[in-house]
C-alpha cells in the first residue's frame, strides 16, 4: 500500500478553481518532484497535504489514515519553505530543537537529536548562532533540520533552493537527497527548475494549470513525454509540423522529405497534419554518424554554448535544432551550409496532446 | 557649505530656545522656595507630601496594568489582522486612531452615562470598578501608539510563513503567539509601553471625571494652591517624560541589533 495517498484532490479559491482531479500515491521513502510554471498549483498541493490549505474535494491519506480532520499541527509532517522561515529570535540550536520540545522530548534528548540533526547537516560550529548572521544556504540547511528533527512522516520543500544562487543551488540539492535517502523519508519537492526535478527525483510529477500531465521517472519525462506541454517543458525540445502522407505504413513528410515513424500513426488520414518530438541531442550531422533516416536541410544558426554546438538549419519550413559534442578540431558548419542529419526513426517522438 | 552649516545650528537653538529657556526658568524658580537662596525645598516638600506618593504609585500602577492588558489585546489583535484578516487593516488602523480625534472629555462623558451606577454594566457604583474603568480608558488613549508600534515591527517579520512553520512542528496557538511573535515583536512592544506609561502618568481629564485619586489632578491641584511645588512637580514630571522617551531611543537602537530577518 502506497504511503503517501492523494485521491481526486480539487481546489478552488472563490470561482477559480486551481487545482483539477490530482490523483498520486508516493511510496514510502520515495522523491517525488512536483514540477511545473509559475502559477500551475504546485504550492497549492503541497499546502493542502500540509493542512494549510483544505481541499475542496477528495482525500488525502498518509499511511492509510485520512488527514482531513487534522489541523496543521497535528499532522507530523515536516515542511521547508523558500524563505527559509527560521524563528529570528531562536538560535540555530533552539530553532531545530522547537519541534522537539513542542513534542515533549526532555533535554537531554533533545540536545542529543539537535546534535545529530546539525551534525547531519554539518552545521555543528553554527549552533549558538542566530539566523540573520548565516548565509543563505546555511539557514536552509538550518530549516532542513528543523523540520527534520521530529521524525515526521513525510517532509514538503517548496522552493527550497530559489533564494540561493546557482552554485549553492546545486550543491545544496544533493545534499537534500543524500539526507533523504540516508533518512529513508518520504519526500514531496516542488519546484520550477527541470534540471533540479530531473537530477534528484525518484519520480517527477509535471503540473500544467492545475493538473497532473505527467507522473513518470525523470527517465521518462524526459525521453517518453505524454503531452505537448510536457514534451516543450522539460528539456529543450523541436517541435516539428508534419504533414501525413500514407497513414497505413506511417509515412509522414517533413518540408517535402518523407519520413517512415516507427510509432503507428493511429487515426489521421493523408494530408492531416501531426506535432513530432525531436531532442536536439538525438541527431547528429558528422560523417559517422549512425542512423537510419537523415533530413537536410540548410543552416540558419550555428551558437557555441560550450561542451556542445547548437546548430539550426531549416527543412522546408520547420526549422530543427540539433547539438553536436565539442570536440578539438571539430569545425562548427557555417551559416547557409547544406548538412545532413542523421538520427534514429525512433526517436521522433508522435504527441498527442 | 560651512556657513550652511552654522545657519542650521543656529535655527535649530532657536528653535530650542523656546522650549529650554522656560523649562530653565521653571527650574530656577522651583529651586527658589527658600528666601534668598537656592535649595531643593520645594522637592523636599513635593516628595515628603503622602498625597504625592499616593497619586504617583496610583499612577504607577495603573499605567503597569493598562501595559500589560493593552499589550494583551494588542498584540494578538494585530498579528490576526496581518495573518487571516489582511484587507481589514486600513480599517483597524482607523479604529486605532480614534481616541485621536475623539477629546478625552467626550470619551468619558460617554462612559459616564453608559457604565453609571444605574446602567446594565455599572463601572462607576464600586471605586474597584471605576479603575477598572479608567483602566480601559487609558488602554484606548494609548492605542493608536501601541497598535502602530507593534503594527511596525510585526511588518519586519514574515508573520504569515513564520506562524505555518511553527504549525508544521505540532505548535499551538498560544505556543506560537508567545514563543515565535511575541519574542519578534519586543521593540515594538517595549516603545508602545514607554508611550502609554507617559499618557498614564500624565493624563488629567479621565482619572478626574471619574474621580480616581491619579497624579495628574493632583498636579492639577497643586498648580492651584501653591507657588514653589508646582514647577517642582513639572520637572519632575519632565524628568520622567524624558526617562521613557530615553528608555524608548534605548530600546529602538538595541533592536536595530537584535535579531530581525534577513
Ligand atoms: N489564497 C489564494 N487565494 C486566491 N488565489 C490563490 C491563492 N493561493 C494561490 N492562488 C492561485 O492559485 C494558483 C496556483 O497558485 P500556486 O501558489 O499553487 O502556484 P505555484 O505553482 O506554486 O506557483 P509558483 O511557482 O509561482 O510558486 C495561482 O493562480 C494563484 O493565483
Ligand atoms: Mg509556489
Amino acid at each position: 500500500m502506497s504511503f503517501l495517498e492523494l485521491a481526486g484532490i480539487q481546489k478552488s479559491f472563490g470561482p477559480v478553481q486551481v487545482v483539477h482531479d490530482f490523483d498520486m500515491t508516493i511510496e514510502k521513502g520515495e522523491f517525488v518532484s512536483f514540477l511545473g510554471p509559475s502559477g500551475c498549483g504546485k504550492t497549492t498541493v503541497l499546502r493542502m497535504i500540509a493542512g494549510f490549505e483544505t481541499p475542496s474535494g477528495g482525500t488525502i491519506k498518509i499511511n492509510g489514515k485520512n488527514q482531513e480532520s487534522l489541523k496543521p499541527n497535528q499532522r507530523n509532517i515536516g515542511m521547508v519553505f523558500q524563505a527559509y522561515a527560521l524563528f529570528p529570535n531562536m538560535t540555530v540550536h533552539d530553532n531545530v530543537a522547537f519541534g522537539l520540545k513542542i513534542a515533549g522530548m526532555n533535554k537531554a534528548a533533545v540536545d542529543a537529536r539537535v546534535k545529530e540533526m546539525l551534525g547531519l547537516i554539518h552545521l555543528g560550529h553554527l549552533a549558538d548562532r542566530f539566523p540573520y548572521q548565516m548565509s543563505g544556504g546555511q539557514q536552509q540547511r538550518v530549516a532542513l533540520a528543523r523540520a527534520l528533527a521530529p521524525k515526521p512522516q513525510v517532509l514538503l520543500l517548496d522552493e527550497p533552493l530559489s533564494a540561493l544562487d546557482a552554485k549553492i543551488r546545486v550543491s545544496l540539492r544533493e545534499e537534500i537527497r543524500m539526507i533523504q535517502q540516508q533518512l529513508g523519508i518520504t519526500t514531496v519537492f516542488v519546484t520550477h527548475d527541470q534540471e533540479e526535478a530531473l537530477s534528484i527525483s525518484d519520480r517527477i510529477v509535471v503540473m500544467n494549470s492545475g493538473r497532473a500531465d505527467q507522473i513518470g521517472t525523470p527517465f521518462d519525462i524526459y525521453n517518453k513525454p505524454a503531452t505537448r506541454f510536457v514534451a516543450s517543458f522539460v528539456g529543450t525540445l523541436n517541435l516539428i509540423e508534419a504533414t501525413v502522407v500514407d497513414p497505413a505504413s506511417n509515412r509522414i513528410s517533413i518540408g517535402d522529405q518523407a519520413i517512415t515513424l516507427r510509432e503507428p500513426l493511429g487515426p489521421v488520414k493523408a494530408g492531416d497534419t501531426v506535432s513530432l518530438a525531436l531532442r536536439p541531442e538525438a541527431g547528429s550531422i558528422a560523417e559517422s554518424a549512425k542512423g537510419d533516416t537523415a533530413l537536410t536541410g540548410q543552416v540558419v544558426s550555428s551558437n557555441f554554448l560550450g561542451s556542445v554546438i547548437r546548430t539550426r538549419m531549416k527543412v522546408g519550413d520547420p526549422v530543427i535544432s540539433f547539438d553536436m559534442f565539442n570536440a578539438p578540431g571539430l569545425s562548427p558548419p557555417a551559416v547557409g551550409d547544406v548538412v545532413t542529419l542523421r538520427f534514429t526513426a525512433s526517436d521522433l517522438l508522435i504527441i498527442r496532446e | 557649505m560651512k556657513t550652511q552649516k552654522i545657519g542650521a545650528w543656529i535655527a535649530v537653538l532657536f528653535g530650542a530656545s523656546y522650549f529650554i529657556i522656560p523649562l530653565i526658568a521653571t527650574f530656577e524658580f522651583s529651586l527658589r522656595m527658600r528666601r534668598g537662596e537656592y535649595s531643593f525645598d520645594a522637592y523636599r516638600s513635593v516628595f515628603s507630601d503622602v498625597q504625592f506618593r499616593e497619586s504617583f504609585s496610583y499612577s504607577i500602577v495603573m499605567a503597569i496594568l493598562t501595559i500589560v492588558f493593552g499589550i494583551l489585546l494588542v498584540v494578538p489583535t494585530a498579528y490576526w489582522v496581518r495573518l487571516r484578516l489582511p484587507q481589514m487593516r486600513p480599517f483597524v488602523e482607523f479604529i486605532t486612531l480614534m481616541p485621536l480625534v475623539i477629546p478625552a472629555i467626550v470619551i468619558v462623558f460617554g462612559y459616564l452615562r453608559l457604565y453609571n451606577s444605574s446602567s446594565f454594566i455599572p463601572f462607576t457604583g464600586s471605586a474597584r470598578g471605576t479603575d477598572l474603568l479608567l483602566m480601559f480608558s487609558f488602554m484606548t488613549l494609548s492605542l493608536p501608539y501601541m497598535y502602530r508600534s507593534v503594527d511596525t515591527a510585526m511588518r519586519t517579520i514574515d508573520v504569515a510563513t513564520l506562524t505555518e512553520a511553527a504549525q508544521s512542528l505540532g505548535a499551538s496557538w498560544p505556543t506560537i503567539m508567545f514563543k515565535c511573535i511575541f519574542p519578534n515583536v519586543m521593540s515594538g512592544v517595549l516603545s508602545g509601553a514607554f508611550i502609554t506609561f507617559a499618557i498614564v502618568i500624565g493624563e488629567f481629564t479621565m482619572p478626574s471625571l471619574l474621580n480616581r485619586p491619579a497624579f495628574g489632578p493632583y498636579l492639577q491641584l497643586i498648580g492651584a494652591n501653591r507657588a514653589y511645588e508646582p514647577p517642582a512637580l513639572a520637572i519632575i514630571a519632565f524628568a520622567i517624560t524624558w526617562a521613557s522617551m530615553a528608555l524608548l531611543q534605548l530600546v529602538s537602537r538595541f533592536s536595530k541589533s537584535a535579531p530581525s530577518k534577513p
